[in-house]
C-alpha cells in the first residue's frame, strides 16, 4: 500500500459510526456464566482449556482452546456476560479464549435452534469428514511421514534419499503425507518437494517457515508437490498473501486460534483461488467436534487432523470427557453428528479428575 | 416431447415450469453422457441420514412491475416446502427481468426436493454445475434462490438471519443512506434539516450529464461544482457519498476526483466501468478520496483481484446479483481481510433490501447500506408498506432497524403482488452523446 491509500484506509476507519454495544433488553440467550476448565493429558502433558457458557435460558455451550497459563477469564467475562451467545461473529480477534468462545456460542445457538451447528451454518455441506490421525491408525489409514531431523542447514542427496525410501516404504495403495514441521531451509524444501513428487503424496506439510515468502516463492516455484501451511498464523493476511501468488495448496488455520467461525472466514478466503482447507487441531475432543462441524458446512473442506495420543490412559481421557466418542474413524472418515449443537456431552466430573493446575 | 411451459408471462406475471421431462439422451457431440435422472436434485443419497425432514415442494417465479414501463420489475422467488414453510427471495437484475426468471426455472430440478437447510451445498451446487460459473443473470437466479432458502432455514431454526450469522454488531440496526440526486440549493438546505431531524448521517448524490473519453473544460469544471454544491448545501457534519456510476473514463474521473479531495467524501462510487482493475486502481492510486465500487460484481470469485490487490476501499457487491446472502457474507469475510470495507449496493425491490440488512449486522467491516429511497418516503416506500405490513427500508435514528422475526422478518402474500403484474422486460436508460455515440450512464 502506498502512502495514499493509507491516509485514505485511516481515515475512512476514523469515519466509522461508533457502533457503541448499547445495553439490550434482557434476552433468553444473554450469557450468564462463563467457567474456565483446564485440563491436562495425564501422559503426554498436553493440555488444553475448555470453556462452559451458560444462558439465562440455562442452555449450556462448550468450547475449546489452547491453554495458556497467562489468561484467566476476568476480561472476558467483564466483556461478555449480559451480551447475547448469538454475537459469535462479534468477538475481536484479540479476545482471549477466542477460539473457545466461538465454539461455546455457536453450540448454545445450535442448541438454542434445535439444530445441528453445521446446519445453523448452512450445511451440510458433506456426508462424512475424511480425516487422519498421527500415528496413523486402522482407522484412519493416511500414513503421515515425517522427515528425518536435519543435521546440516543444508542437506544433499543422501538425505533426499532418506524421505524418498520413507515413501517407498508406503504401499503404493495407501495415501501419506509427508510433513516437515517448518525445520527445512528453502532449498531443502524445493529438493525434498522435488525427490518425492512423482510418488504422488496427498501434500507436503510446513516444508519450511512462511515468514519469509520469498522462500516459500522458492519451493512453490521448484515442485509441483502441493503445499500446506498454518502452524501459528494468526493472521488471515498471511495466508491471503500465499494464496494470492499461488504459493499454498492447503491452507490450515488452527481451530485453537480462529474456532469455528474464524477458520470459516479462512475457507471463504481461500475459495476463489480453488484451494481447500485442512484445519490444524493440536488440542481435545471438544475441538474434534468443532472440526465435523467446519468440515461439514463449507464447500472447500479437504481433510481433518484428528490428534492420538501414544499413551493408552490419554485416549482413555479423551473418551471420558467428552461422548460419544466422535475420534474414531470409519474407513478414514469421521461421523457426522446429529444431535443439536455440537453434538457432545462433556462430562465434568471427569474435567475435575483431570484438571491441570 | 412435451416442452416446458418456459416464460408464461400472463397476467398475474408468475412463471411456472411444467411437469418435469426426462427423456434419456445417448451421448452428445461433447462426449456428455446424460443419464436418465431420479426425481429430485442428484446427491440426494448421501444425506439421508443427516437431512432435516425440511424438503422444497414447490419454486414460483413472480415479475412484479410497479409501473407497467419499469426497467426493473422486481423479480421475488418463492419456495415452498412439505411442512408448510414459505420462502421468499429476490433476484431482480435491472433490464434482464425474463432471462432471471427463466434462469431461475432452469434451477427447479436443483431444488425441488431438496433440504433447503443446505443453502452451502445448494448453492454450490447451482453455481459450479451452471458450468458457466456466473455471470450477472446466474448471479441474480441464484441471489433469488439463496435469500428463499435463508429465509426459510431462519424460519425452521426460529432465528433472525442475522443471528444465525453471529450478529448483531449493533442492536440499533444498520446504519443507512438515502439518495439525493438532482437537489439543488434548496431542496439540499431542505434534506440537510430533515436529515438532521431523523437522525439521518449520510446521503449520496451524482455528478450532472455524460461524460466522454476525455473531456472539456466546462464540462469537468461543472461536476466539480456539483460535488462542492453538496458539501456547502449539507453541511460538514453528514457523510457525502458520490456515485459517478461508470460514466466516467479513468483519465476524467481521476482529475475529478483529484479536486474534490478537500471536500473529505466519504466515498466516490464506481468511477469507471467495473472489468479492468488495473485501470480503477489508477484513479485509487492517486486518490486520498476513498473509492467504491462492486455493484455489478459476481460472488467472491468476482471480487477476487480487486480485494488481493486492496485497490479500493469499499465494496459494494449487491445482494440480488453477487449471489445472496451466502454470497455476500463471504465477499464481506474476505473483503475483510484486506481492511475494505463493505457499503452494499440496495437499488431494487424490499425483499433483497431487508436480506442485505441481515448481512451487514454481521459484518465486521460494514461501513453503510444503500436503498434508493429518499429521505422524505415516495410511493414506493408505499407499495411495500402494503405488501409486507410495515415500513421496510425507512431508517429510525439512521439506522435500518432489526427484526425479531424469523428469517427474513416479514411475510408477503401472492395476492398483494397481483396488483403490480409483470409489464414485461424494459432497457435501462439508453444514453448518447451529441454525436450520437454511446454514453456510459
Amino acid at each position: 500500500m502506498n502512502q495514499i491509500t493509507m491516509q485514505r484506509r485511516a481515515r475512512l476507519l476514523a469515519g466509522f459510526a461508533p457502533q457503541a454495544v448499547q445495553a439490550a433488553k434482557p434476552a433468553a440467550l444473554d450469557i450468564t456464566e462463563i467457567r474456565h476448565f483446564p485440563i491436562r493429558e495425564p501422559v503426554s502433558g498436553n493440555r488444553y482449556s475448555l470453556l462452559r457458557i451458560k444462558t439465562r435460558s440455562e442452555l449450556t455451550g462448550w468450547g475449546e482452546c489452547p491453554y495458556d497459563p497467562n489468561t484467566d477469564t476476568k476480561t472476558l467475562e467483564s466483556a461478555w456476560i449480559g451480551r447475547p451467545a448469538n454475537g459469535y461473529a462479534t468477538i475481536p480477534p484479540s479476545t482471549p479464549f477466542r477460539a473457545a468462545l466461538d465454539i461455546a456460542l455457536l453450540d448454545i445457538l445450535g442448541k438454542a435452534a434445535n439444530a445441528p451447528v453445521y446446519r445453523i451454518l448452512g450445511g451440510p455441506t458433506r456426508s462424512k469428514v475424511r480425516a487422519y490421525s498421527s500415528p496413523s491408525a486402522e482407522d484412519f489409514p493416511v500414513a503421515v511421514i515425517e522427515v528425518p531431523k536435519p543435521v546440516w542447514r543444508n542437506q544433499g542427496k543422501a538425505y533426499q534419499n532418506q524421505i524418498l525410501e520413507l515413501a517407498n516404504a508406503v504401499s503404493p495403495d495407501r495415501d501419506f503425507i509427508l510433513t516437515a514441521n517448518g525445520l527445512l531451509t528453502p532449498g531443502d524444501a524445493a529438493s525434498v518437494g522435488r525427490s518425492v513428487e512423482s510418488k504422488h503424496p496427498l501434500w507436503f506439510d510446513e516444508p519450511c517457515p512462511h515468514s519469509n515468502i520469498d522462500a516459500v516463492r522458492k519451493v512453490a516455484n521448484e515442485t509441483v508437490v502441493p503445499l500446506g501451511f498454518g502452524a501459528g498464523i494468526e493472521d488471515p493476511g498471511i495466508f491471503q498473501a500465499l494464496l494470492r501468488e499461488g504459493l499454498i495448496d492447503l491452507v490450515r488455520p488452527e481451530i485453537g486460534i480462529f474456532g469455528i467461525s474464524g477458520t470459516r472466514r479462512v475457507a471463504a478466503l481461500a475459495e476463489p483461488y480453488y484451494v481447500a482447507v485442512a484445519p490444524r487441531h493440536n488440542g481435545g475432543p471438544v475441538t474434534t467436534a468443532a472440526a465435523i462441524h467446519i468440515a461439514a458446512s463449507i464447500p472447500n473442506f479437504f481433510i481433518q487432523h484428528v490428534p492420538r495420543p501414544a499413551a493408552e490412559a490419554d485416549r482413555a481421557m479423551r473418551h471420558e470427557i467428552v461422548s460419544p466418542a466422535l475420534e474414531t474413524g470409519k474407513s478414514g472418515f469421521l461421523e457426522v453428528t446429529k444431535s443439536p449443537g455440537l453434538g457432545i456431552t462433556v462430562n465434568e466430573a471427569a474435567l475435575e479428575k483431570y484438571h491441570a493446575s | 416431447m412435451r416442452r416446458r411451459n418456459f416464460l408464461a408471462l400472463g397476467s398475474a406475471g408468475i412463471v411456472t415450469a411444467g411437469t418435469r421431462n426426462r427423456t434419456r439422451l445417448e451421448t452428445s457431440s461433447c462426449g456428455c453422457s446424460f443419464l436418465p435422472q431420479a426425481a429430485g436434485p442428484l446427491g440426494l443419497e448421501a444425506f439421508a441420514d443427516t437431512n432435516s425432514g425440511l424438503k422444497i415442494s414447490g419454486l414460483k417465479v413472480f415479475g412484479v412491475s410497479l409501473t407497467p414501463n419499469s426497467d426493473r420489475p422486481y423479480v421475488f422467488v418463492k419456495l415452498e416446502t412439505n411442512q408448510g414453510l414459505i420462502g421468499w427471495g429476490e433476484g431482480t437484475l435491472e433490464g434482464k427481468a425474463g432471462a432471471v426468471m427463466a434462469c431461475i426455472n432452469d434451477f427447479r430440478d436443483f431444488l425441488v426436493g431438496a433440504d433447503p437447510m443446505q443453502v452451502e451445498h445448494i448453492w454450490q451446487s447451482m453455481y459450479v454445475h451452471s458450468f458457466y460459473r456466473a455471470g450477472p443473470v446466474i448471479g441474480s437466479a441464484i441471489a433469488g434462490i439463496d435469500q428463499a432458502l435463508w429465509d426459510l432455514r431462519g424460519k425452521a431454526l426460529g432465528m433472525p438471519v442475522y443471528k444465525l450469522l453471529g450478529g448483531p454488531f449493533d442492536p440499533r440496526g444498520v446504519r443507512g443512506y438515502y439518495h439525493i440526486d438532482g437537489a439543488g440549493r434548496e431542496r439540499l438546505a431542505e434534506i440537510r434539516e430533515t436529515a438532521r431531524e431523523q437522525g439521518i448521517t449520510c446521503v449520496k448524490g451524482g455528478i450532472p450529464g455524460y461524460y466522454e473519453w476525455l473531456e472539456r473544460r466546462p464540462k469537468i469544471d461543472r461536476a466539480i461544482k456539483a460535488i462542492q454544491l453538496l458539501r456547502e448545501a449539507l453541511g460538514p457534519d453528514i457523510d457525502i457519498a458520490v456515485d459517478f456510476h461508470a460514466k466516467t473514463s479513468p483519465s476524467v474521473a481521476s482529475i475529478i476526483v483529484k479536486e474534490v479531495e478537500p471536500l473529505n467524501l466519504l466515498f466516490v462510487e464506481e468511477p469507471c466501468p467495473p472489468e479492468n482493475v488495473q485501470a480503477m486502481a489508477k484513479i485509487a492510486r492517486r486518490s486520498t478520496t476513498p473509492i467504491a465500487t462492486g455493484e455489478r460484481l459476481i460472488a467472491s470469485y468476482g471480487c477476487r483481484e480487486l480485494i488481493e490487490m486492496g485497490v479500493v476501499d469499499i465494496l459494494q457487491t449487491d445482494i440480488n446479483h453477487v449471489g445472496g446472502i451466502t454470497a455476500l457474507w463471504k465477499v464481506a469475510a474476505t473483503a475483510n481481510v484486506s481492511s475494505i470495507s463493505m457499503a452494499p449496493h440496495a437499488c431494487e425491490g424490499p425483499i433483497g433490501g431487508l436480506a442485505t440488512i441481515q448481512v451487514d449486522a454481521a459484518m465486521p467491516n460494514f461501513l453503510v447500506q444503500e436503498i434508493c429511497g429518499q429521505v422524505k418516503p415516495n410511493p414506493t416506500d408505499k407499495i411495500w408498506e402494503e405488501w409486507l405490513g410495515f415500513p421496510a427500508m425507512r431508517m429510525v435514528d439512521g439506522h435500518f432497524p432489526l427484526s425479531e422475526k424469523p428469517g427474513l422478518g416479514f411475510e408477503l402474500s401472492e395476492a398483494s403482488l397481483a396488483k403490480y403484474p409483470f409489464g414485461g422486460t424494459r432497457p435501462m436508460a439508453r444514453v448518447f452523446h451529441e454525436d450520437g455515440s454511446v454514453a456510459e450512464w
